[in-house]
């Protein structure tokens, strides 16, 4: 069996169980660490995070991915603290984005002119995030990054948007590691991008695909279709801008019916805690303890419900892809 | 009574002696930490950084004491703790920033952040202190996004200097001193006295023909001749390198028409840099090594000499708050 690339080193993909691919554990707004009033706590986060975690495992929970990536919070001392004292199998993401999350370093370097980094460079950075390991900055390399995690700016591709798309996805061709885009302003054209630059589509997936935007669109569908995985990530979220829980079930019903079962993923962008803006205060339990039950009051089999949740999430994850 | 922020304490200005007005431990773009390749171990860094402060030290006995004015922005890896051991170590007293070098040196936290906010960052960080560290910012650093032109964040951030300079009494350093107009408004507006800003970089090669002497001047403002050193002349220069007869004959015309109390040098250079390879052999000790010569076979006296680098360095880095 293909393994996952955990904070903690490789497990087998069967181990997993019930896995949330679209999450995050401590989120940090770029900056907010230097901020005059802001504190961070390593304890208090610890002990927040932990209570989260074992109540997701309470619930039939197994694995949580971090797909923040690389320069929102990513603290992966914390994290492996946190797999050991949980049990509950972390994965934490390489991977950056979109344009306007980035440091200057990336966008205005210094070189004349202030040129932004193309796709290879970014693609060489993320690479070595999984061969290498993930960085502790400045210090030292951990864990191989299990996800490439990239976004496109919600408004409209900016030009960097598209080098670390691309970037993102040649780094999933060449280490096997799958690559997740949190759409912008068309998703269909972003997984083509990434697609162009060698990556399977099935090796994709592609998220925020529960906004109003994007299931008007009818992107869900389409990039089923195209091969890609749809990851409907905005489970028991208030936000306006998503689909509410009851649209969200009859978006997956409609795509099961289509027979993209093997397409869908779940997951509700919590933050367990968050600095610097406010988080998604969703608990990561939440998935499993209430919008699973509403989902088979809706009809969607079992069977369907553990492809979803654990099979699919397996697949995606297992490094190669070989898994199922 | 005059006082100065350093990185171990509140000091007089009498105590100051040689001051290099803009120069950097270690600079880098926001961003370049997670880039493994600009990474050096502990050992490293105090093995490049610490001769050359205590040769520093030693270059500045006959002026009573060496300062270093370390101008590194909030984002730029700023390192206070470093500083602090930095200057124990060596007696070098050294003075750190609050501010950010420029707009896209900020990072979406401060990015997002209204003027009233960021002038409570930097008067935090002035007034009480930077992180946990207990040291105090002794300047404000602001700067002009590259492309020469104030864009709206750089215009944000000059207003929040110049509100925390009167609370504070800090002084203003500028990243180059190109597109000045704007400035001068701003501070007008602010009722900062201009005589508290250093327009900095206003002798490198790219800003010539783009810095508004005679606007600065006439409004009482200061000439930072600062990138001494970034010679054309040196094997790999830098793009903002000029030829050092030109900047020399430049600083001189100041100084051989009455202006010596409106200028201050320094050489702007890396003890160790953070996300760049800096300039080989360019060190702060460029100042007694060539300019100091260079100066004097121009005929330029030991007063005059005193005074840029002793008395006007003391008068504008002592805090001076203004009540409104």
């Amino acid at each position: 069996m293909a393994s996952v690339n955990t904070v903690l080193g490789p497990v087998d993909a069967g181990r997993l169980g019930v896995t949330l691919v679209r999450e995050s554990l401590m989120y940090v707004l770029p900056g907010a660490q230097y901020a005059y009033d802001i504190r961070i706590d390593r304890a208090d986060v610890f002990d927040l995070l932990a209570v989260k975690l074992t109540e997701f495992k309470a619930a039939g929970g197994g694995a949580i991915v971090d797909a923040a990536g690389m320069f929102e919070g990513r603290d992966l001392r914390l994290y492996e603290a946190l797999a050991r004292a949980t049990g509950v199998h972390i994965v934490a993401s390489t991977g950056q984005g979109p344009e306007a999350m980035l440091g200057g370093y990336f966008l205005t370097p210094q070189t004349n002119p202030p040129t932004p980094w193309p796709a290879e460079r970014f693609a060489d950075l993320f690479g070595r995030e999984v061969i290498e390991g993930m960085v502790v900055p400045r210090f030292e390399r951990r864990a191989a990054a299990g996800l490439i995690a990239t976004a496109v700016t919600v408004d409209g591709m900016k030009p960097t948007d598209g080098s670390l798309v691309r970037g993102a996805a040649r780094a999933g061709a060449a280490t096997g590691v799958p690559v997740f885009i949190s759409c912008g302003s068309d998703a269909v054209a972003e997984l083509e991008l990434a697609a162009g630059e060698g990556m399977r589509a099935e090796r994709v997936a592609v998220g925020d695909l529960d906004r109003r935007d994007a299931a008007d669109s009818g992107w869900p569908a389409q990039i089923a279709r195209m091969g890609a995985t749809v990851v409907i990530d905005h489970v028991g979220s208030a936000d306006p801008r998503y689909l509410n829980d009851a649209e969200r079930i009859a978006l997956i019903v409609e795509l099961i019916n289509d027979g993209h079962v093997a397409r869908i993923l779940l997951s509700s962008s919590a933050t367990g805690v968050s600095y610097g803006v406010p988080g998604n205060d969703v608990p990561y339990s939440k998935l499993l303890t209430s919008f699973v039950p509403m989902l088979r009051n809706a009809g969607v089999a079992d069977a369907c419900v553990q492809q979803m949740l654990v099979s699919n999430p397996a697949a995606l994850l297992s490094v190669g892809g070989q898994s199922q | 009574m005059t006082r100065v922020n350093t990185v171990l304490g509140t000091i007089s200005a009498a105590e100051l002696g040689f001051v290099a007005i803009h120069e950097h431990i270690g600079y880098g773009m926001p961003g370049c930490e997670l880039d493994s390749k600009w990474w050096k171990s502990p050992e490293q860094r105090y093995e490049e950084t610490v001769p050359k402060l205590r040769k520093f030290h030693e270059y500045a006995k006959p002026y009573g004491a060496a300062t270093f004015v370390d101008a590194t922005g909030i984002c730029n890896g700023r390192d206070v703790d470093y500083y602090k051991s930095l200057s124990a170590k060596t007696g070098v007293h050294i003075v750190a920033s609050t501010g950010f070098v420029g707009g896209d040196t900020a990072l979406p936290f401060f990015e997002r952040a209204s003027v009233d906010y960021l002038a409570r960052q930097f008067i935090h960080e002035v007034s009480v202190g930077i992180g946990d560290s207990g040291a105090k910012a002794g300047i404000i650093k602001v700067g002009v996004s590259r492309g020469f032109r104030m864009k709206e964040l750089d215009k944000r951030i000059y207003r929040a200097a110049a509100r925390a300079s009167k609370v504070t009494g800090a002084p203003i350093f500028t990243h180059l001193a190109v597109d000045c107009e704007p400035a001068l408004t701003i501070f007008d507006e602010e009722g900062l006295p201009v005589k508290r800003v250093l327009f900095g970089h206003a002798d490198d090669g790219v800003s010539q023909g783009k810095v508004n002497e005679k606007a600065i001047l006439g409004k009482g403002g200061r000439i930072g001749f600062d990138t001494f050193g970034y010679d054309l002349e040196l094997p790999d220069p830098p793009f903002w390198g000029r030829h050092r007869s030109e900047r020399l004959k430049h600083f001189l015309g100041f100084l051989n028409h009455g202006l010596v109390g409106q200028v201050l040098a320094s050489a702007d250079a890396n003890c160790s840099p953070l996300g760049w390879p800096g300039v080989k052999g360019h060190t702060v000790n460029y100042l007694f090594e060539r300019l100091i010569p260079d100066l004097r076979d121009a005929g330029i006296d030991e007063a005059t000499i005193e005074q840029i680098f002793v008395r006007n360095a003391a008068e504008f880095l002592t805090l001076q708050p203004i009540s409104s």
